[in-house]
């Protein structure tokens, strides 16, 4: 369902990711643990791209939401001018690409200088795979360590805020188009109104949806943020550090909402500190360090059986 | 005794140069300069967050330019160079050169205003907005803008008091605001010191006044956060 390949992320000189590569199957729940400093939460801002890649490409079903990265298709590799050069010298093909990945001889930057065919070639991947950023990002949900709720919105208008503007404008889009359209603006805020209070029930938040967030308690806006992302339906969630910021009595009654969430079937990939939890909802578990990957498995093998001494050291550490 | 007696002479006398004609182009001035500044200070800060490298560049010089460079002396330039540029402004009275001068200066200050106003909204508001799938347009008109309002009118406020003292730099040039109608009675009676007092008075109570309704307004805002 979402592919990560490969992903770079270099802020100015430092090197936050260094080429990650993960897919997320449908329904599964991935947890992402690691020293605070490993990229972990950058990795998981890469997947809606809050963060845009240095390099490398994220897929959300199928659909190519970064431009493409010209190192991961060979195709583009042998249109470019240097894989011409480097044949005329007397590599073979397999010998060129190995050579320009691994000493990154391509002129990314300067899209001409590799000239038009290789120019085609990423256009073409492009035009045929790419899709506009916010209708991938409608796919996901995000939630925050400090839960972002708009404060100038009451907790109503939070949730049904997106659904609106988005709902409107694709009823524009429809009807652009010249397609027949069954509902009208003031059913899709019916509809989003209804959804709102639906979801608000399901946390018992119903007597707060016309309040200011900022009379809520933490956990209480965190759970709102969470059923916010929701009312977008999406295929994925991302939690970055949900219960960080909370207080540790409020902590229980986000975990509880996430967990009541992973084991409905919603596909998640989380960020987290909470081992425990981390431990009982995860189908797989991500151990971060220093940019990469350094070990990926069920939980019970990364939790009890670790072969990374890096992973191995941190949960000594955090496991107690 | 004789201060007061000359006072209230001048009063009965000229309050119209003072009370009308003075207040009335001050707050004229003050109003074009701020509301003008309004408008091109948030195009220019529009620019400075713009993709394009030159337009920044371009707008940060006239911005620092004009914070850089007494009012005074901006009006100098602006009284002598607008008129060579717009020929049709030769003919016209100096309070039109004035007027654009005090819209520029508003503009850069107000510009500033504006930008630091967005940037104090937590940039978390931001990328929630995104993270839903708003565009970028939505989400800054929706979320952000509304919140960066809450920052700038009280600073926008305060704007527009530091303009309508500013105003008084304008009497180089006779435009007619409160300064001029000084320059103008203390011609006519030689009573510099009443003339001083009552201008004085007047700018204060303008000032004074302003204030207390940004007070009242700041509150009514606060109270509907």
């Amino acid at each position: 369902m979402l592919d990560i390949k490969n992903i770079y992320k270099n802020f100015g000189d430092v090197h936050v990711l260094k080429g990650v590569s993960t897919h997320v199957e449908k329904g599964e729940v991935v947890v992402i643990i690691g020293v605070s400093g490993s990229g972990k939460s950058t990795l998981l801002r890469c997947m809606n791209l809050l963060e845009e890649p240095t390099f490398g490409e994220v897929w959300m079903e199928g659909r190519l939401m970064t431009p493409p990265d010209p190192y991961l298709h060979e195709e583009v590799i042998r249109a470019s001018k240097t894989y011409g050069r480097l044949r005329s010298e007397g590599l073979d093909d397999a010998g060129a690409i190995k050579k320009i990945k691994d000493e990154d001889l391509l002129k990314e930057k300067h899209p001409r200088a590799e000239g038009n065919a290789y120019k085609t070639e990423l256009e073409k991947i492009y035009r045929e795979n790419g899709i506009d950023i916010n209708l991938g990002r409608q796919k996901m949900g995000m939630v925050f360590q400090s839960f972002n709720l708009f404060n100038n919105k009451t907790v109503r208008e939070n949730i049904t805020l997106a659904p609106i503007k988005i709902g409107r404008q694709r009823l524009k889009e429809a009807k652009k188009r010249g397609e027949s359209v069954d509902k009208t603006p003031e059913d899709i805020v019916k509809a989003a109104n209804a959804k709102a209070m639906e979801l608000l029930e399901r946390i018992g938040l119903q007597d707060k949806a016309d309040v200011y967030p900022s009379t809520l308690s933490g956990g209480q806006r965190q759970r709102v943020a969470i059923i916010r992302a929701l009312a977008m339906e999406p295929d994925v969630m991302l939690f970055d550090e949900p219960t960080s910021a909370l207080d540790p009595e409020m902590v229980g009654e986000v975990l509880d909402l996430i967990r009541d969430l992973v084991k409905s079937g919603m596909t998640s990939v989380i960020v987290t500190h909470e081992m425990g939890f981390a431990k009982e909802v995860a189908d797989r578990v991500i151990f971060m360090h220093d940019g990469v990957i350094a070990e990926e498995g069920t939980p019970d093998e990364v939790f009890n059986h670790p072969k990374n001494p890096r992973c191995r050291d941190f949960l000594s550490k955090v496991l107690y | 005794m004789t201060f007061i007696t000359n006072v209230a002479y001048i009063m009965t006398k000229y309050w119209r140069t003072f009370l009308l004609q003075g207040i009335g182009y001050t707050l004229l001035l003050s109003l074009i300069a701020v509301s003008g500044g309004a408008f091109f200070g948030s195009l220019m800060a529009l620019a400075k967050r713009s993709r394009l490298k030159l337009l920044r560049a371009v707008v940060n010089i006239i911005v620092e330019v004009v914070r850089g460079t007494p009012v005074l002396l901006q009006l100098y330039i602006g009284v002598f160079v607008f008129p060579m540029i717009v020929p049709a402004l030769s003919s016209l009275p100096y309070i039109y050169s004035v007027s654009i001068v005090l819209i520029i200066n508003s503009s850069a200050y107000v510009s500033e205003i504006i930008r630091s106003g967005i940037e104090a909204v937590d940039a978390g508001q931001m990328e929630a907005a995104r993270s839903l799938g708003l565009t970028q347009r939505t989400a800054m008109v929706s979320i952000v803008l509304p919140q960066a309002v809450k920052n700038i009118l009280p600073a926008l406020g305060n704007e527009f008091i530091m303009v309508v003292k500013e105003t008084s730099l304008a009497s180089t040039f006779f435009v007619g605001e409160l300064m001029t109608s000084y320059l103008k009675v203390k011609g006519y009676t030689y009573l510099t010191m009443e003339c001083l007092v009552i201008v004085g008075v007047l700018y204060f109570a303008l000032t004074y006044i302003l204030s207390k309704l940004l007070k009242v307004l700041e509150r009514r805002m606060k109270a509907h956060a």
